[in-house]
């Protein structure tokens, strides 16, 4: 419980200093609307090493990072399922996302949670993202393949579905050996 | 005497697009009818300096004697070269060009593409109206001095030399080199204001500026000027506005040659050995045999006022200048004299090695005998009919 | 892991930075026993709170069971973003889903080299940096931000060259509410396909195409103030008020106006006569994902106050881009009309480019991405376009009226091969129908960050 009251003590004095928007969500806001049934998130800050790393790019993922900032959307004492907060690059401005990973390891949703772009914010779009529901490791979540790319914004469409697809990858590898319950 | 026109009417519904051109200053061509103001005062003096005829060793001829007011300041009579000197019967060497529209000329120069460009006189010699106007006192077979000291003389007893020692000083008759220099100064600065230099007040500039329509055979001939298939007039005599709204000259300054045939008409021709070689023939390009025979290209403005053409003054006629153009390489033995044999002297005017130095590459000059000349006979006549709109002072 | 030894640190020298205080503090004043005991006895309870935290941290990293932690100030870590450059050494306790901050100046750039063989005069044949740009975006704050680009063409640009330097876009936006942003300054046209989006990875083909090229004038920027308005349906509805083409320019005794009659009249912003401006708008619908569809709307006097006549230039476009899984179906439309060009081509008669009153042209395109593996992709495409820059001209009478054309057909086939997501190798082959003498055969490299 404490960790929940801290969590929602956080979240308040963590709203976003802008009062703009261009920040459309909190990630407490997303891992909200993803797992609507949770009362708890609990942070599983993951953190990979040389081996992992390395597997990931055997797959042909590229494992930019060691660190993910994970939580696990707890009911009760089970975990319904993790959700991923990561930020990459459009052409300019870094655009941040949550991704929702169902307990069977594909996508349940994903929230755009600040996008700056000039160009590209149709990724906001619920037509656009809802292009990733229930793919998994299977899937190639690729844009050009699966996803749909969106004119005009290929560099924001498609840095996004590379952090999508590694996000993806990363939940599968980190449950395998263990690193989230 | 003082002519002063006044601009008393008023283009209908142009007023607002008028850009007012004050007196004074370089007037480069203006985008709408210069506004006369009055003149300077050292304008003034060179208005009076262009047209006493005191000033010349013969007592009868100034300026406007040759640069009529009434001709587009070009000769109002149709003498091949007018005739100055002491008693006024020597032949001048080429006939005297229209001093209209000079304002934006420059200096004689090379431009980016190696061709020369600017300078006054049909050889480009001199550098500025300011040194053209000083060098007809001096020449034996125009108004003839003998120096600056005798034009200064002359002046001094002018019914304006107290106007004179007023502008330009008390003692300036002592110092006759001076006094010379402010001479031409005065003719130079009358030519810059005056806007009867740069009336602009032709049938075509009202076109331009959308107040009167050209008539069907007018059209027609603007539309064999400027096509680059038939007269291709518009390659050397740019009829459009340019960029900066600025209105045509109908001359961008530059020089060609022509290979007009010799005129026996000029006595210094009587000498089978004398050539006029223009701007070769002056002293600093004595050595550019390629520009041997080349001359000014001069603005057409007012062309169909006068009465003779061509440096030489080979024809008397529009029709004949024109017809020329596109039968010089079509129907060679209708301008140049034949040899015993049947064969035509072509390219007369110049010895045999400068023959090459004839433009037969830009049209209408670029066809061979038996082709089909680039204009025919009513197309002459149209582009005459156009010609006939670029004179000034027109009135609907 | 280092971030063991990194949380480590901070403990040693902050105890080590208190006992110098301490020692410091000592030698400054002649404190009693007393005090210097009461010192020490803080400093220890201290120097344990700080070990607490350590542990507490530690057993966070390595636990993933909720962390029991004895010390109120225990950090709960709130919902991190996963930095790009993983530092997790120096994560503050309360790391919320602040406003990602990226550098605040982004440098961009693209380029693009061409060859080009003319297959019936290869004497012809030239290799060129058609084009070299710098650009860069910097953000003032959350709102408002500047873009600018500047060009290179031809490699060399001096008065003996034909290269230019230009520049391309210069604007500030300003993002006035979520779904609104305002833009002013030199800013791309939104129309058509290319416009807007002209680096050599977003197009197919060596060389852009003649409909964006000669009919919508590519690169096409002006000067004046936009707002772009985008929302949750997909629609992006833009307009605006900008400077535009000077009709006076147009020069009859060169070809340019055939060849792009907007193109060869364009302003640039380059000391631009600015007394007519245009408006124009924009409608672009993204609303199903791999589809767009749009038009747009630009309208201006262009005579700029020089000619007593009036002309209006007007330029519409419309356009589609379809990309269903390997597939990329692209099309546009566009046609402009020049008003009263009868009173304006009068003074030019007989001069071989007289000024048109309409021209228009249309392509269809298709590609397939036949291979792909990770960033690389082998796209071969087709398309087929026709341009007429002559469509009609205004009645001058008979004999001085110039022809109108039926347009120039050209079908271009190649394939773009992406290195990685920013470079891509070109090549095609281009057919002119009507004039079969300009036929060509094109390889490009580009690339473009």
């Amino acid at each position: 419980m404490r960790v929940l009251l801290a969590a929602s003590a956080l979240a308040a004095a963590a709203a976003p200093t802008s009062a703009f928007a261009v920040d459309y969500l909190s990630a407490e806001q997303a891992a909200r609307l993803m797992f609507p049934e949770a009362d708890a998130f609990e942070a599983r800050p993951l953190t990979l090493d040389a081996a992992q790393l390395q597997q990931l790019d055997a797959q042909g993922v590229r494992g930019r990072s060691a660190n993910w900032a994970v939580h696990a959307a707890r009911r009760g004492g089970a975990t319904l399922g993790f959700v991923v907060t990561d930020e990459v690059i459009g052409k300019f401005e870094l655009i941040s996302y949550a991704v929702g990973i169902a307990l069977d390891g594909t996508v349940k949703q994903i929230e755009i949670l600040s996008y700056r772009e000039s160009h590209g914010f149709e990724v906001r779009l619920p037509a656009w993202r809802k292009q990733f529901v229930g793919k998994g490791s299977a899937a190639a979540l690729r844009v050009g393949d699966d996803i749909a790319n969106i004119s005009g914004a290929t560099l924001s469409c498609t840095h996004v579905t590379d952090g999508v697809r590694r996000i993806v990858a990363v939940v599968a590898l980190a449950r395998r050996a263990g690193l989230l319950t | 005497m003082l002519i002063r026109r006044s601009w008393a009417w008023v283009l209908g519904g142009v007023a607002s697009t008028l850009v007012a051109c004050g007196g004074g200053g370089d007037a480069a061509s203006s985008a709408g009818v210069p506004i006369a103001s009055a003149l300077s005062a050292q304008a003034a003096l060179g208005e009076r300096i262009f047209a006493d005829v005191s000033l010349s060793a013969s007592g009868r001829q100034a300026c406007a004697s040759c640069h009529s007011p009434d001709n587009a300041h070009s000769p109002a009579n149709s003498l091949v070269a007018q005739l100055g000197g002491v008693l006024l019967d020597l032949q001048g060497r080429r006939t005297a060009p229209s001093v209209n529209y000079l304002s934006s000329n420059t200096a004689f120069h090379f431009d980016a593409e190696g061709a020369p460009t600017g300078g006054f006189f049909w050889d480009g010699r001199a550098a500025s109206l300011q040194d053209q106007a000083g060098q007809p006192f001096l020449t034996s077979f125009e108004m003839a001095n003998a120096n600056a000291a005798e034009v200064i003389d002359k002046l001094s007893r002018a019914a304006y030399a107290d106007e004179f020692k007023r502008v330009f000083g008390a003692d300036i008759f002592s110092r006759s080199d001076d006094a010379m220099a402010r001479v031409t100064l005065a003719l130079a600065q009358y030519q810059r204001e005056d806007t009867e230099f740069r009336g602009f007040s032709s049938k075509y500039d009202e076109f331009l500026r959308g107040n009167v329509r050209l008539s069907d055979q007018e059209l027609r001939g603007l539309a064999v000027f400027n096509s680059p298939g038939k007269g291709n007039c518009q390659a050397c005599h740019p009829s459009a506005r340019a960029a900066d709204g600025s209105f045509p000259l109908f001359t961008d300054f530059s020089y060609d040659n022509l290979g007009v045939p010799r005129n026996p008409a000029l006595v210094q021709n009587d000498d089978p050995a004398f050539y006029d070689l223009g701007l070769c023939g002056r002293d600093d390009l004595a050595a550019r045999a390629d520009l041997c025979g080349a001359f000014k290209v001069p603005s057409l403005r007012n062309v169909a006022q006068r009465h003779v053409f061509f440096h030489n003054g080979r024809f008397n006629t529009l029709k004949d200048a024109l017809t020329f153009y596109v039968q010089r390489d079509t129907n060679p033995e209708k301008w140049y004299p034949l040899n015993a044999d049947g064969t035509v002297q072509k390219f007369d005017d110049l010895p045999a090695q400068f023959h090459a130095n004839v433009n037969t590459t830009e049209a209408p000059y670029n066809r061979r005998p038996g082709d089909a000349p680039a204009l025919n006979d009513a197309e002459v006549d149209d582009l005459i009919a156009f010609l006939k709109t670029l004179n000034d002072g027109y009135r609907p | 892991m280092t971030s063991h030894r990194l949380r480590a640190l901070p403990a040693k020298t902050i105890l080590a930075a208190s006992l110098a205080l301490a020692a410091s503090a000592a030698f400054a004043q002649t404190p009693t026993e007393a005090e210097l005991a009461r010192r020490l006895d803080q400093l220890a309870a201290e120097l344990a709170a700080v070990k607490a935290q350590l542990a507490q941290m530690q057993q966070e990293r390595a636990a993933p069971a909720p962390a029991a932690a004895p010390a109120p100030t225990a950090p709960a870590s709130g919902f991190g973003v996963t930095a790009p450059a993983a530092s997790a050494g120096t994560a503050t306790p309360a790391m919320a889903a602040a406003a990602p901050s990226g550098p605040a100046t982004v440098l961009s750039s693209y380029g693009e080299i061409t060859y080009t063989r003319p297959t019936k005069s290869s004497v012809n044949t030239q290799a060129d940096v058609a084009r070299f740009v710098l650009g860069y975006q910097h953000r003032f704050d959350a709102k408002t931000k500047v873009v600018a680009e500047l060009e290179v063409e031809h490699a060399v640009s001096s008065a003996d060259d034909a290269g230019e330097v230009e520049v391309e876009q210069a604007y500030v936006e300003y993002q006035i509410t979520p779904t609104l942003a305002v833009q002013g300054g030199l800013f791309l046209l939104p129309m058509g396909l290319l416009n807007g989006n002209h680096e050599p990875t977003a197009y197919y083909g060596v060389q852009r195409n003649f409909v964006e090229t000669a009919i919508i004038p590519s690169t096409w920027r002006e000067g004046g103030f936009q707002l772009v308005g985008t929302y949750d349906n997909g629609l992006t509805v833009q307009g605006g008020i900008t400077t535009t083409f000077d009709l006076s320019k147009w020069d009859a005794a060169s070809t340019e106006g055939k060849d792009s009659p907007l193109g060869s009249i364009h302003q640039e912003l380059s000391l631009a006569k600015a007394h007519d401006l245009a408006a124009f708008g924009a409608l672009n619908w993204r609303g199903v994902p791999g589809l767009l569809l749009g038009g747009s709307l630009f309208s201006s006097q262009a005579t700029q106050g020089q000619t007593a006549e009036k002309a209006r230039i007007t330029l519409w476009e419309a356009h589609a881009r379809w990309t269903p899984g390997r597939w990329d179906f692209q099309s546009v439309y566009s046609r402009g009309t020049i008003s009263n060009t009868a009173v304006l081509n009068t003074p030019l008669v007989g001069n071989p480019t007289l000024i048109p009153s309409s021209f228009d042209g249309y392509y269809v395109l298709g590609a397939y991405k036949v291979w792909s593996h990770e960033d690389y992709s082998l796209t071969p495409f087709a398309r087929w376009e026709h341009v007429n820059t002559t469509r009609s001209y205004a009645d001058l009478g008979p004999g001085l009226t110039p022809e109108a054309s039926g347009g120039q057909r050209i079908v271009t086939v190649g394939a773009n091969l992406n290195i990685t997501q920013g470079v891509v190798l070109k090549a095609d082959y281009q057919q002119f129908r009507d004039s079969p003498d300009q036929n060509r055969v094109n390889l490009g490299l580009g690339w473009n960050f």
